[in-house]
């Protein structure tokens, strides 16, 4: 008989969903999750679009459903092995599981925005990234971030889109994240001057539309179509940044007192190497190989490795949740013999 | 000695005396419509340097060290040096020596241009005379060498791996028949000498293959199809000869004394441009070197086979060839006969048309003039310093340390130093901003313009007139600063390895200065491929074509040999190098500046 128990790989909002589905559904899921905390990038952010909803509450929901799941933090795969039926695995913490069916939902990593050097970040002292200013609003503790600035700049696509980065393709929740952090600025220095630059933007989902047009009609955020093309940063230590309107047709030079860039999402590191353990494909942008990229995203293409999440590209949260749940809902038919 | 025909001549002759004939008349068209070629002025110093003693010595020499005995090959592959310096001084001096044959025995034949070639068979003298003797001996002794050479040569075309070359050029159609025929010309004149050695003597090559001969032919008859056979191979090896790459024997005989008059190549195709391209022997030493061999689609874009598709008139390959090199120059670097690749493809670039050429005259420069000036050294950064800002910011630390009174030029707004327009082949818009930018240095009132971008060094060195202004790299000015005292460098445990940016090491030739500064700040170390041996880290502005895919793999080729020295982290001096391996690679990458920065202190004045 095959083992009820699933190896779940990660512990974010993907890996957190599908443990409670198939918990739901009367299967012994174990979350590995190598940080100390569950919930991922997501429990590092502060509130998410389009409703504003508070990024830790919604991880609250989540783990509150999780009783009886059992979750090892600060752990890792070290092993992973294919058995006539099922898998056996090593944990880092020495634990050896056989379970039936293998759900990877790792995630991704951020862009490294220092490799975009010309943007400044780590150079000079006021450039910041999408998720730094995420921990300031929940934190409120940045040294770069200065009392009460009056410009803000935010650049989009650092690290998307951009071959010479070697990521040629699109983040997807970049975005909005920028119109998003735009109002929330302008809600807390009312005073201040916010600029987005952008290549395009990209509003496809429910509702970013409303929030683009909110952002400048009622927030008066400023939007250019141009790429920055170099930024430095005069006596003051204030960030100047020169850029072209593409829409203008004219060049743009702004003295800030904060960059924000939106640094991209590339897949984790440590997926290729779990993915090999089992033989799983990645694909030709870095991230997994999914069997089609349509009707079977969910599946890898060895039996019993299962995706969710932003494993296999880049992807929004309720994405990743509602994949998540599908792939229960795989493993799960997998199990029984349905798949 | 006796001469055995009174007429002094056999129908034999008549293939090499045709070759003979054709290829000196082809040659000597070649040179007067070079010449002609010529600008004015350069055709004006080229003859100019002939007759100048100084110059005219030192042509005599360096065609004698490079062309016959490859001097230079033998220092890089003492193979190859041996292989190609056996068959040309060994050739050279057969001829020599059959010129002072004839000298010596019928100097009234002299004249005659077969007479010295086929000596043996026109006369017969015995090698137990003294002068017979040393003589045959001699001209055994080099038939040896060639023989040798010639026997490398057939190895090294099956197996050039023994020779240390990875990949050899492939011939073309009439390549392989000159090829070919050189091949046959040596074997055949042992055949020849051999047959007639019990008649016109020999030495200790010749007779002893003679009396072997002797022994099952009881004849003859073999000695003139032989001497035919050596006629006809000689002969078909002249006739083809301007059109193989064997034209380089010539050529390269025209190149040196072009070279040592200081020509440059001032037109795509003609005057010194056509010489170069004649002179390359096709040897492919420049394929290995090449950073974008890696992939096997880019090794037909090498400057060898830049030179062939010049000489076949191939202009769609010209252009793509010429478009997609990086410019590092070591071809040129590796390079035997100095065949200038890099140069040679901006001159192709700069034949095409556009349809519209910037011009910068009316620009008005007073704003960026004005805030240049007030310090005597000036401090430019150039655009590719803009995009990897830590290196201005430790430019300036560093000259702050030093205490040095300096202006940032280009800090607010600055023009783009024009070598990236030199490179691409525009070369009148390159000189407008050149134009511009001297406006601006003069109108300051420096005295010294530091530049920390190798790009723009190269550019400012060579082509920007700014009298009484010192135009020097960082690596040189921090250099003197640390000297005089007034940085104060302390070594840390970090080892770097040194990585030559193009432009800095073989484009400027500083090699020295950015090692002593590292050496000072940290560890060294040095990899296997370094100096004018640097592997381009594959993110030049050469390229007008080359996408981010194929560089990618010249930059870990690169990376792979700065890994091998094992040093902790990369250290380079460009900021086009340090911003291409950043994104690749896997050990931290600075800038010397950077380096510099983290271990000097400030010394306080007292």
């Amino acid at each position: 008989m095959d083992s009820r128990i699933i190896l779940i790989i990660g512990g974010g909002v993907a890996g957190m969903e599908a443990a409670r589905q198939l918990f739901l559904l009367g299967y012994q899921p174990v979350i590995v999750e190598k940080s100390d905390h569950l919930g991922g990038h997501v429990a590092g952010w502060h509130k998410l679009f389009p409703d504003m909803m508070s990024a830790s509450s919604l991880i609250e929901t989540m783990a509150g459903g999780l009783d009886g799941v059992t979750v090892y933090l600060k752990t890792t795969v070290a092993t992973m092995n294919r058995l006539t039926s099922g898998f056996s695995v090593v944990l880092s913490n020495g634990t050896t599981l056989l379970c039936g069916a293998i759900l990877m939902a790792s995630g991704f990593r951020l862009f490294d925005a220092s490799r975009k050097e010309e943007y400044g970040y780590g150079v000079y002292d006021h450039v910041i990234t999408n998720s730094d200013l995420e921990h300031w609003f929940n934190t409120g503790e940045d040294d770069r971030i200065p009392e009460n600035p009056s410009h803000i700049a935010f650049v989009h696509c650092v690290g998307s889109r951009d071959l010479k980065a070697g990521n040629p393709q699109c983040s997807k929740v970049c975005c909005m994240t920028a119109i998003k952090q735009a109002i929330e600025m302008k809600e807390k220095f009312p005073g201040s001057e916010v600029w987005c630059f952008y290549m395009d933007l990209r509003l496809f989902g429910k509702k970013y539309e409303d929030f683009y047009i909110n952002a400048q009609r009622d927030h008066g955020v400023h939007f250019v179509r141009g790429r920055v093309s170099e930024v430095s940063e005069d006596i003051d230590g204030k960030v100047i940044l020169k850029a072209e309107d593409t829409l203008a047709g004219h060049q743009v030079k702004l003295k800030a007192d904060l960059l924000v860039l939106m640094a991209g999402m590339l897949c984790n590191e440590e997926t290729p190497v779990l993915a090999s353990m089992v033989r799983a494909d990645v694909d030709s942008d870095g991230f997994m190989r999914s069997r089609d990229n349509i009707y079977r995203i969910n599946e890898s293409s060895r039996p019993g490795v299962f995706f969710a999440g932003a494993c296999t590209g880049t992807k929004t949260v309720p994405e990743t949740v509602a994949e998540a749940r599908a792939a229960a809902l795989d493993i799960h038919n997998y199990l029984v013999g349905n798949g | 000695m006796k001469e055995r025909f009174a007429t002094g001549f056999d129908p034999f002759v008549l293939p090499f005396l045709v070759g003979m004939i054709f290829v000196l008349g082809y040659c000597l068209y070649g040179i007067f419509r070079i010449l002609f070629q010529l600008p004015r002025q350069d055709r004006r110093k080229f003859l100019l340097s002939l007759i100048t003693p100084s110059t005219a010595i030192k042509n005599i020499w360096d065609i004698f060290a490079n062309c016959l005995l490859h001097i230079k090959l033998w220092k890089r592959n003492k193979m190859l040096g041996f292989m190609h310096s056996s068959i040309a001084f060994g050739w050279f001096m057969i001829i020599l020596l059959g010129h002072i044959e004839v000298m010596v025995y019928c100097p009234e034949r002299v004249r005659l241009l077969y007479y010295p070639i086929f000596f043996n068979y026109f006369v017969a003298e015995n090698e137990s005379t003294i002068g017979g003797a040393v003589l045959f001996f001699l001209m055994d002794f080099f038939l040896l060498l060639i023989l040798t050479g010639i026997a490398l040569a057939m190895v090294k075309r099956v197996r050039s791996r023994i020779f240390g070359m990875r990949r050899t050029t492939r011939p073309s159609a009439l390549d392989r028949v000159g090829l070919y025929s050189l091949w046959a010309i040596f074997p055949l004149r042992l055949l020849a000498e051999s047959f007639t050695a019990h008649i016109s003597g020999g030495s200790f090559l010749t007779i002893p293959a003679n009396w072997v001969f002797r022994q099952f032919l009881g004849n003859d008859l073999n000695m003139l199809p032989t001497w035919w056979a050596y006629s006809i191979a000689l002969g078909v090896f002249m006739v083809v000869l301007p059109f193989t790459r064997y034209m380089h024997i010539p050529a390269e005989m025209m190149l040196i004394p072009m070279r040592n008059a200081g020509l440059k190549i001032r037109h795509p195709r003609r005057g010194f441009a056509k010489v170069e391209v004649l002179s390359c022997p096709g040897c492919g030493v420049c394929i290995d070197a090449c950073p974008m061999s890696v992939q096997k689609k880019n090794i037909k874009d090498c400057t060898v086979y830049l030179n062939r598709q010049i000489r076949r008139g191939n202009e769609k390959r010209i252009e793509e060839i010429s478009d997609k090199c990086l410019l590092c120059g070591k071809c040129e670097a590796v390079c035997q006969v100095g065949v200038e690749g890099p140069k040679l493809r901006i001159a192709q670039r700069s034949a095409r048309r556009y349809g519209i050429t910037p011009d910068f005259s009316g620009m008005d420069v007073s704003g960026m003039t004005a805030s240049a000036k007030g310090s005597k050294v000036l401090y430019f950064a150039g655009c590719m310093t803009k995009l990897t800002p830590s290196i201005g910011k430790a430019v300036c630390s560093l000259l702050d340390k030093a205490g040095v009174d300096y202006t940032w030029m280009d800090r607010e707004e600055g023009l783009c130093c024009g070598r990236p327009l030199m490179t691409a082949g525009r070369i009148d818009a390159a000189l407008g901003l050149v134009k511009k930018n001297e406006e601006i240095i003069l109108g300051s009132g420096a005295d010294t313009l530091v530049l920390s971008c190798p790009i723009c060094y190269k550019i400012f060195s060579e082509r920007y007139s700014l009298p009484g202004v010192r135009v020097v790299n960082y690596a040189d000015y921090f250099s003197e600063l640390v000297e005089q005292g007034r940085l104060n460098v302390s070594k840390s445990d970090i080892c770097y390895v040194y990585h030559d940016p193009c432009e800095l090491g073989r484009g400027c030739g500083i090699y020295e200065s950015p090692r002593r500064l590292i050496g000072q700040a940290a560890g060294i170390a040095e990899a296997p491929a370094c100096r004018e041996e640097s592997i381009c880290c594959g993110g030049s502005l050469g390229s007008l074509t080359l996408d981010f895919s194929q560089r990618e793999a010249m930059t870990r080729k690169a990376l792979d040999n700065l890994y091998a020295s094992r040093a902790d982290a990369v250290a380079t001096a460009c900021p086009l190098c340090l911003a291409t391996f950043s994104r690749y690679s896997e050990r931290p990458v600075r800038d010397l500046a950077q380096v510099l920065d983290a271990s000097a202190e400030r010394v306080e004045v007292k």
